[in-house]
């Protein structure tokens, strides 16, 4: 093989070819044959790649005419002359035969593109028809694409698989078993050598009939150097015909040297001494043919017959190389198939979705290699048709199906029951208005009473918040209870049922605030926006516990006003935690109780109350008013040291609505009791007993004392209005006991307090004069106090005259002067009379407004005593 | 849930919120969701001069996240409540940690 220029060796072979630069050439005239077929080495050639067709124009009737042409002698070493010289005259002409080469290539293009052709399209049919028992139709150089394993070829051919070249093809085919495994191709060189060594020693026995065939086949399969002598000039004629890359390799050379070789050949190869040369011709011309022939249902019935009855294995062989040869041809099936699918493929797409579209065009490519210039235009003109439109398809259909209807139903779970925690508690579907209540205590109260005009900052929200509860009932939480919910019911209605449902399944499950992953040492807790994750996580001690321990500590450090503030702070906190439980409470009033109350209402109304009056007895626990009183103590009384911080005195209104009059006048003694422990008061009282009250107050104190006048002083005066005269009387003598009386005068709260009782005792003395004991306790009172007041009276007014804010004395001094005797009346005109002149003439230099206020205030007391400012004159 | 709840009351209130990277907007409060993120209406910019880019801007919508204050009209905030609210709030807290 070697010797014509065939590259009889397997891909993994070659590498001998840089040891023989003669041939190197037509192994690489070859690869521009089979084109892409050279390219990838490692798969076999295919018979498809490199036949070009020639034997199609051979005319084999002519056949007959070889003796005429060659001779009628057998070859006989002796005829055959030695006169070749290949790897020295030839080698040199290399560059010719390649350009040559080139250059028949390009001069005919249709032989070269018609067997791809053939075979893409005819093949199918001509292997079809073609039915030897033996012959397997299927078998390709990737046959196992199409399910077929390779096993199959094995059996018919051996050396198939393993050599899949066209050599063994065209001449391997008597014994292609001991020619696959050692083929070696030897070079030129060592061919030509051989030749002329071996040639001479062995003229008669290299024309045996039986050497023939092996020789031949051993030959052109793998050197045997005994036999190849004589070979050579036999197998290199018929070649021409039948293949279209070796041959033209060889014709050139030959029609450059005006065909030296073939003459030999076409004298020798008729020869009658050799029965079997026919066949051997006939054979090696058969391989050119076999595809053809095959395709074209066997053309020449004769030969093949022969051929069959020769050697089916070889026709297999013959044949099986054009299906399995891997790269050049194996496209032409292929072609087909890919064909087939670009055309099925690009189907799939346009009804599926994107990945198989994808999977089209990464077959596009080796596809369009495959087809004509027509074809090709034609199919990437549809291509390019069915692309857009299903690209069109593709970006509509980009998310379809991307979610199953669970993932679906899951995704709207979550929702709804972001939307019930978003609203509300989850048990707010159940527990009513109280739970959206608990979520979102500050906008639902507030929306309440929004609007509605309060008669003070103080006043208790809560009462707005129950009847507005009460009053939206039933469609409280659903997405706050805002806005109208009228539109869209029936939306809202299904919305409801599946959050419903929604939820129950959430309380099926069991809540995992954690989730402890085994082996691990940390705990993951979910969160969600309800109860956002806990950063730290402190196990708190039980308050009854903490509770004796701080308590222990509070006595052991009387005298230490830090704990004494902590003390009161959560003392104060405590009040309103329980405040607001009863208030709580009070809301989930059951209905009221009528006649026909079944026993059931009783019995709920009955719960209720008892539950109040334990709320009640706990708040007044908490408020501490009865806790021992101990005089002269460091430590002032735990409830005034709640009235001390300005929370504490805004709980006082809201504590007093749920007391009854006995819990309030306790508070109120209390709070006499301890004027002038009280904040208000001490903070405000002068530096001395002589000087007045300091004009200007801390703001801080101040404030104190705006709030305590609005918070406390209210109740307190409601309480007092209503009192009794032997009250009063309690309460001054009181005062007057346990208070330094004369500081407590010079403060602003100290004498709205005294003016308070001073006041009420004169109304009451006035309403209900009859009781004469309780009157004169309380003259004997009064008296009292106004022995103690008299010598401080001209510094109870704070400050300098000028822009004082001294209204609360004027008053104060209008109730002494009110309930004053006319001789008390007196004193007390000449206590004041000062202050009273330079108030007046201030007033009288001022502006309209305020100089009408300035003697307005004075007035008060003015006319209390039965006098007038415009007296003054 | 106390600011949702306190944040939902302030609705159709000018306020003025102070965003992380200093742009202050002036606008009425139209929503506010449970991550506090804001809708903001008839916005201005405090500092119109500074962020020119936002002078055609009419409405916004801001992520809870991206707020650093929210100034309020002191006038309608209910203290004495907030402070129950708090309460309720902490009392919940606690409650729950006992219970956790």
């Amino acid at each position: 093989m070697s010797f014509f220029g065939f590259d009889a060796t397997l891909p993994r072979d070659r590498g001998h070819q840089n040891n023989a630069p003669g041939f190197s050439q037509p192994h690489d005239a070859f690869a521009g044959l089979s084109g892409r077929g050279a390219g990838a080495e490692d798969d076999a050639l295919d018979f498809e790649d490199t036949y070009d067709g020639l034997a199609d124009q051979l005319d084999e009737g002519d056949d007959v005419l070889n003796d005429d042409t060659f001779g009628g002698e057998p070859a006989t070493q002796q005829n055959v002359g030695r006169d070749f010289d290949f790897s020295g005259q030839t080698a040199r002409i290399a560059g010719t035969m390649q350009e040559e080469q080139m250059l028949y290539n390009a001069r005919q293009p249709p032989p070269r593109a018609s067997p791809p052709k053939k075979a893409s399209k005819p093949a199918a049919t001509g292997y079809e028809k073609y039915k030897q028992p033996e012959y397997i139709p299927q078998l390709e150089a990737n046959a196992s694409i199409w399910g077929l394993g390779p096993k199959k070829t094995a059996p018919a051919a051996p050396a198939a698989p393993a050599a899949p070249t066209y050599a063994p093809q065209a001449y391997a085919a008597p014994q292609p078993a001991p020619a696959a495994p050692n083929r070696r191709m030897m070079s030129l060189e060592e061919v030509e050598a051989m030749i002329r060594t071996q040639s001479k020693p062995q003229p008669p026995t290299q024309q045996a009939p039986p050497m023939e065939i092996p020789n031949v086949a051993s030959f052109l399969g793998a050197p045997a150097p005994a036999v190849q002598p004589q070979a050579p000039p036999q197998p290199q004629q018929p070649q021409y015909p039948g293949f279209a890359g070796p041959p033209q390799i060889l014709q050139r050379p030959h029609h450059a040297e005006q065909r030296p070789p073939q003459p030999q050949p076409q004298v020798e190869l008729p020869a009658p001494s050799m029965p079997q040369h026919p066949q051997i011709l006939q054979r090696n011309r058969t391989p050119q043919e076999p595809e053809p022939a095959s395709q074209r249902q066997m053309p020449r019935p004769a030969q093949a017959q022969r051929e069959q009855r020769e050697s089916p294995q070889p026709r297999q062989i013959l044949q099986n190389p054009n299906r399995l040869s891997g790269q050049g041809q194996p496209m032409s099936p292929q072609a087909h198939r890919s064909q087939d699918m670009g055309r099925g493929v690009p189907k799939g797409p346009s009804h599926g979705r994107g990945p198989s579209f994808q999977g089209q065009v990464i077959t596009d490519p080796q596809q369009i290699l495959q087809l004509t210039e027509e074809e090709r235009a034609q199919f990437l003109a549809e291509e390019a048709k069915r692309a857009k439109r299903n690209h069109k398809i593709h970006l509509l259909s980009k998310d379809n199906g991307l979610m199953t209807p669970q993932d679906k139903n899951f995704i709207t779970r979550i929702q709804l029951q972001q939307l019930v925690t978003a609203t509300g508690n989850i048990d707010a579907v159940d527990a009513g208005p109280e739970a959206a209540l608990v979520e979102d205590f500050y906008y639902q109260v507030f929306s309440s009473i929004r609007g509605a005009p309060r008669a003070s900052p103080n006043q208790p929200a809560n009462q707005f918040a129950q009847t507005y509860l009460f009053a939206t009932h039933g469609r409280y939480g659903r997405f706050g209870a805002r806005g109208p919910h009228g539109r869209g019911d029936n939306h809202m209605q299904r919305m409801e049922q599946q959050v419903q449902r929604a939820v129950e399944a959430a309380k099926a499950k069991p809540k995992n605030k954690q989730l402890v992953i085994e082996g691990s040492l940390g705990k993951i807790s979910f969160s969600n926006a309800k109860t956002p994750k806990p950063l730290l996580n402190i196990k708190r001690p039980d308050s009854a516990d903490a509770r004796p321990a701080s308590a222990g500590n509070r006595r052991t450090s009387h005298g230490m006003p830090v704990l004494d503030r902590k003390r009161a702070l959560r003392d104060i906190e405590n009040v309103y935690s329980t405040l607001l439980e009863l208030e709580g409470h009070e809301r989930h009033i059951p209905p009221p109780l009528t006649e026909d109350s079944t026993a059931d209402e009783i019995q709920a109304h009955m719960e209720w109350r008892s539950k109040l009056q334990g709320y009640n007895e706990r708040l007044w626990r908490e408020l501490k008013v009865m806790e021992p009183i101990v005089p002269n103590s460091p430590t002032p009384h735990s409830f005034i040291a709640i009235l001390s911080h300005a929370k504490g005195k805004k709980a006082i209104p809201r504590i007093f609505r749920h007391l009854d009059e006995q819990q309030r006048i306790t508070i109120l003694t209390i709070i006499v009791v301890h004027l002038d422990s009280l904040d208000v008061i001490a903070h405000a009282l002068p530096s001395s007993a002589a000087s007045p009250p300091p004009a200007q107050l801390p703001p801080a104190v101040r404030e104190e004392i705006e709030l305590f006048s609005q918070a406390i002083m209210p109740p307190l005066f409601s309480y007092v209005n209503d009192a009794p005269l032997n009250i009063v009387a309690g309460l001054l003598g009181l005062v007057l006991e346990r208070t330094h009386v004369s500081l407590v005068l010079r403060t602003k709260i100290g004498l709205a307090i005294l003016t308070m009782l001073v006041s009420r005792a004169e109304l009451a003395k006035q309403s209900a004069p009859s009781d004469s004991t309780d009157a004169d306790s309380w003259n004997a009172q009064f008296s009292r106090l106004f022995d103690v007041a008299e010598p401080v009276l001209p510094y109870l007014f704070p400050g300098s005259v000028v822009g004082a804010d001294d209204v609360h004395v004027w008053q104060f001094l209008a109730a002494m002067g009110a309930a004053a005797s006319p001789e008390q009346q007196q004193r007390l005109v000449l206590g004041v009379k000062e202050r009273v002149m330079e108030t007046v003439a201030v007033a009288r230099t001022l502006p309209g407004e305020l100089k009408e206020r300035r003697l307005g205030e004075v007035n008060l007391f003015m006319r209390a005593i039965g006098l007038d400012v415009e007296l003054l004159g | 849930m106390l600011f949702f709840s306190f944040f939902k009351t302030l609705v159709d209130h000018p306020v003025t919120v102070e965003l992380k990277n200093d742009i202050s907007i002036r606008g009425t409060l139209k929503s506010v969701d449970q991550f506090l993120n804001i809708k903001l209406d008839d916005i201005s910019v405090v500092e119109e001069v500074k962020y020119p880019h936002l002078s055609s801007v009419k409405n916004v919508f801001i992520r809870g996240s991206v707020v650093r204050y929210v100034h309020l009209p002191g006038s309608v905030v209910d203290t004495a409540l907030l402070e129950d609210a708090a309460r309720r709030e902490a009392a919940q807290a606690s409650a729950k940690a006992k219970a956790g």
